[in-house]
């Protein structure tokens, strides 16, 4: 134990020779995409794998060395506003991207170990879903274009994670978004899952929007603070007013160092009177008379919006089951394992800012738990195995934003790492099984597969029981932290109803979680074979398929290591090992939380209890579902449900009618104003006055001057020496007087 | 020594002249040769006051005048020999293609 500790906190590099060269981490997949893309009909389908997964590869390589190099208690970089050195990371500025007047960004990377953790798993995962691919996608025509969006997708999700201010990140925010609309209408002959991949981008733009607004209330903000900040705010921080504004000029205010002091001056002693703090009146720009903490509510509000958006949670999840109509790897990589995810990043990258708002707190808090209600019971009735996992994923994302709001930000990490093992080892599982069975998605079709498809069987299961939460997978461990952790959440303003409610919701959601899941194994693995399945035999995929199903699943065992409570915390007592290791990235944001006394963690004891009562839910769950499915109705192709459960059936079936609310309330009023704007503006005003109005004036202006034109050129002639007479004579008289 | 408002007074009247025949000849070569008119009277008009003044300006000015004279003299003149061989006539009033 202490060797390998000596040997992962004592790389043979210092951070600080690598971080020059972090940029290669994004260059290789962009690099291997544009390969893929220009060339890639010609180079053939084994050198487009070939460079596809080499690129991915390499970056994971370049992933582990940085990981690797951070973990040295020398690796350190320095904040750009204040100069004090950060441990435990690396950063990098390359120059400046663009400035107007005195509004910066700067093209930064940094590495510490949220991003040192989500570099493996985009890069480690990414990998096995691109070894996959190769076998998955080997009859497909458009193989050169599936590999390069792949590849385009890694490389800005790796820039979404390593940017080092808001702006950089938003660059890999809507690259993701673009290749995750190119992957889901990558068969785009087919209308409806083109129209998916519409849906997705069209949602995420609504997301966009609040996020880029918060972006701009943020600028504005961090301006007016430099006007009003006191030296008093600034006495911790160890700059000054003028420290602060020169460091603001040049990094700019949306890069997180500028951000994370921002938060930590406006939070210096708010009981004092010579410092502004959270309740102060900004004194001066266009936000003038908002409290700083009411414009952050606001602005973590707009950010819950955009990271809704693109993390599907309430209101704006409807994207993501649609989003199956892509590949199933696809499914795996950017729809379960990573992309996804990057709203609960931006929340945990923003610790510093969250902890300003017990009003967001909550809000996210609550979002987190309707969502993974919500999903886990529209979950409930869906036959399609990928949509089944698709609402798994969102209602799963749900307890991410549960922990995440609560400020549990190492714990919802936790379960963002666990989730990515086995959610995309139970869509590659999926994926398998389509493989083997003719493309059938409905589980109500397949029937008997354990017995013809052995390893897919045993990894689906592994997954299963790991979402589900049965001790001892990393899932049980991971979920179990949030729900434990959300009972000893104290938030300020009297809020801590909604943590300690959500850890009510979150358990019900995870009895339905163990309940569906074991519901599409039993139908899809067990009894006999369906009647109606499309072949007769399943096949058991080949060993490219089933190598990173494997290793997922073992992952999905392994990665409970880190919710062990092995490592020695600052008061001596063992904590888990997330924890430990995330504390330097999340200590700004505690530490703000207790000067503020806005949130705060207690443990609230009887963890050996709570776990119990868990692993029970995860049972019953379990249970249920096997009792039912195997029992009562087993409610297979012929063998319909009894009547009492249909209409429940078909009620949840049919997603609780959310799509159609939509319809109802947004798409349809946005129609009708589109066909007046069409009729009234665009028909009427554009087209017939301003642009046929404008070919008539023209014409009739035309035609009537026509008759000044003779044709005779010495009736030109004549007018053009008129005009020079009268013009010589206006000037001479002119000269004369 | 011949005062210069006398050179003024003949460019003048060579002007005029020219410009009248430019503006109510019929025959193309007739305008063509106004022009040339209207141009040497410019031509007398420099020649005059560079001799007044003594300096060579005017000169340099007249020596312009006559290569652009020139040059036109050689396009016109072409111009002139392919209309009259495309139409047979050289009539202004009658070469208005530009109206219908």
């Amino acid at each position: 134990m202490q060797s390998l500790q000596n040997f992962f906190m004592n790389p043979p590099f210092a951070a600080s020779d690598l971080a020059p060269s972090l940029w290669w981490i994004i260059a290789l997949p962009l690099l291997g995409a544009l390969v893929s893309g220009i060339a890639g009909k010609r180079l053939g389908r084994a050198n487009v794998q070939l460079i596809a997964s080499t690129a991915v590869a390499g970056s994971f390589i370049l992933s582990l060395l940085s990981f690797w190099a951070i973990n040295s208690p020398q690796a350190t970089t320095s904040n750009g506003v204040t100069g004090h050195s950060i441990r435990y990371a690396m950063g990098h500025t390359f120059g400046t991207w663009f400035s107007a007047g005195d509004f910066t960004v700067n093209y930064g990377l940094h590495v510490d170990h949220l991003t040192g953790i989500l570099l493996l798993v985009i890069t480690g995962v990414g990998f096995l879903i691109h070894l996959y691919s190769t076998e998955y996608m080997s009859h497909d025509k458009g193989y050169w274009r599936y590999f390069a969006y792949l590849n385009l997708f890694v490389a800005m999700m790796l820039t979404l994670v390593m940017a080092d201010s808001l702006v950089l990140l938003f660059v890999g925010w809507e690259g993701v978004g673009m290749a995750s609309y190119l992957l889901i209408g990558f068969w785009y002959d087919d209308a409806a899952k083109a129209w998916a991949g519409r849906k997705a981008f069209i949602t995420n733009r609504v997301g966009d929007f609040g996020f880029l607004v918060a972006c701009f209330l943020l600028v504005v903000t961090v301006a007016a603070f430099e006007q009003d900040a006191t030296q008093t705010n600034f006495a911790r921080t160890g700059t000054s007013v003028s420290g602060f504004a020169a460091g603001v000029e040049r990094e700019g205010p949306l890069a997180f160092g500028t951000l994370e002091i921002f938060a930590q001056a406006l939070s210096a002693s708010p009981d004092s009177e010579a410092a502004i703090g959270p309740s102060t009146e900004i004194g001066s720009g266009p936000l003038a008379g908002f409290t700083y903490g009411g414009v952050l509510t606001a602005v973590l509000l707009l950010f819950l919006l955009g990271a809704a958006g693109k993390s599907a949670q309430l209101p704006l999840y409807v994207w993501l089951p649609d989003a199956m109509a892509g590949p199933t790897p696809v499914s795996a990589l950017i729809h379960a394992a990573t992309m996804v995810t990057a709203g609960v990043y931006l929340f945990c990258r923003l610790n510093f800012l969250l902890v300003f708002s017990p009003v967001a707190m909550a809000t996210i808090t609550l979002v987190g738990a309707g969502t993974a209600l919500v999903a886990a019971l529209i979950a409930f009735a869906q036959d399609d195995i990928k949509k089944v996992l698709a609402y798994s994923t969102v209602s799963q994302l749900g307890f991410m934003f549960m922990a995440a709001g609560a400020g549990l930000w190492w714990v919802a990490v936790f379960h963002l790492v666990t989730h990515a093992f086995f959610k995309a080892c139970l869509f590659l599982g999926a994926g398998s099984v389509m493989h083997g069975n003719g493309d059938e998605t409905d589980i109500k079709r397949l029937g008997g597969l354990w017995k013809e498809m052995p390893v897919t069987s045993w990894t689906f299961l592994i997954a299963t029981l790991a979402i589900t939460g049965i001790v001892p997978l990393s899932g049980f461990f991971s979920k179990d932290a949030i729900l434990h952790g959300l009972h000893g959440v104290e938030l300020a303003g009297g809020l801590s109803w909604a943590p300690h409610l959500a850890a009510r919701i979150g358990q019900f959601a995870a009895f339905c979680t163990a309940f569906y899941m074991s519901r599409a194994f039993i139908l899809a693995f067990t009894g006999k074979r369906s009647p109606q399945a499309k072949l007769a035999h399943a096949h058991e995929s080949g060993s490219a398929m089933t190598l990173p199903l494997v290793v997922l699943a073992a992952l999905s065992v392994v990665a409970l290591v880190y919710g062990l409570p092995i490592m020695r915390g600052p008061d001596g007592a063992g904590e888990p090992v997330f924890l430990n290791f995330l504390r330097p990235v999340f200590n700004p944001g505690t530490a703000i939380g207790d000067r503020l006394a806005s949130v705060s963690h207690t443990d609230v004891g009887g963890l050996g209890m709570a776990y119990f009562i868990a692993w029970l839910v995860a049972v019953a769950g379990g249970a249920l579902a096997a009792g039912l499915y195997l029992k009562v109705f087993p409610a297979r192709e012929g063998q319909p449900a009894p009547a009492a459960a249909t209409g429940i059936v078909n009620f949840t079936r049919n997603k609780f009618y959310v799509d159609e609310l939509y319809d109802a309330l947004i798409i349809k009023p946005v129609r009708f104003v589109a066909f007046l704007l069409y009729r009234v503006f665009d028909a009427l005003l554009i087209d017939t006055v301003l642009v046929r109005g404008t070919a008539w004036v023209t014409q009739r202006v035309g035609s009537a001057l026509r008759y000044v034109q003779s044709g005779n050129v010495q009736a030109y002639a004549t007018l053009m020496a008129l005009a020079t007479v009268i013009a010589l004579t206006y000037a001479i008289v002119k000269v004369l007087n | 020594m011949v005062p210069i408002h006398h050179f003024l007074w003949l460019a003048a009247a060579l002007f005029c002249m020219g410009m009248l025949a430019l503006l109510l000849r019929r025959n193309a070569l007739v305008v063509f040769m106004g022009v040339e008119l209207m141009l040497n009277a410019a031509n007398l008009t420099f020649l005059a006051f560079a001799r007044m003044h003594g300096t060579s300006h005017g000169h340099v000015s007249a020596l312009f005048v006559i290569a652009v004279a020139a040059a036109e003299a050689a396009i016109g003149l072409a111009i002139i020999i392919a209309i009259f061989r495309n139409r047979g006539t050289l009539l202004i009033d009658e070469l208005r293609t530009m109206k219908n």
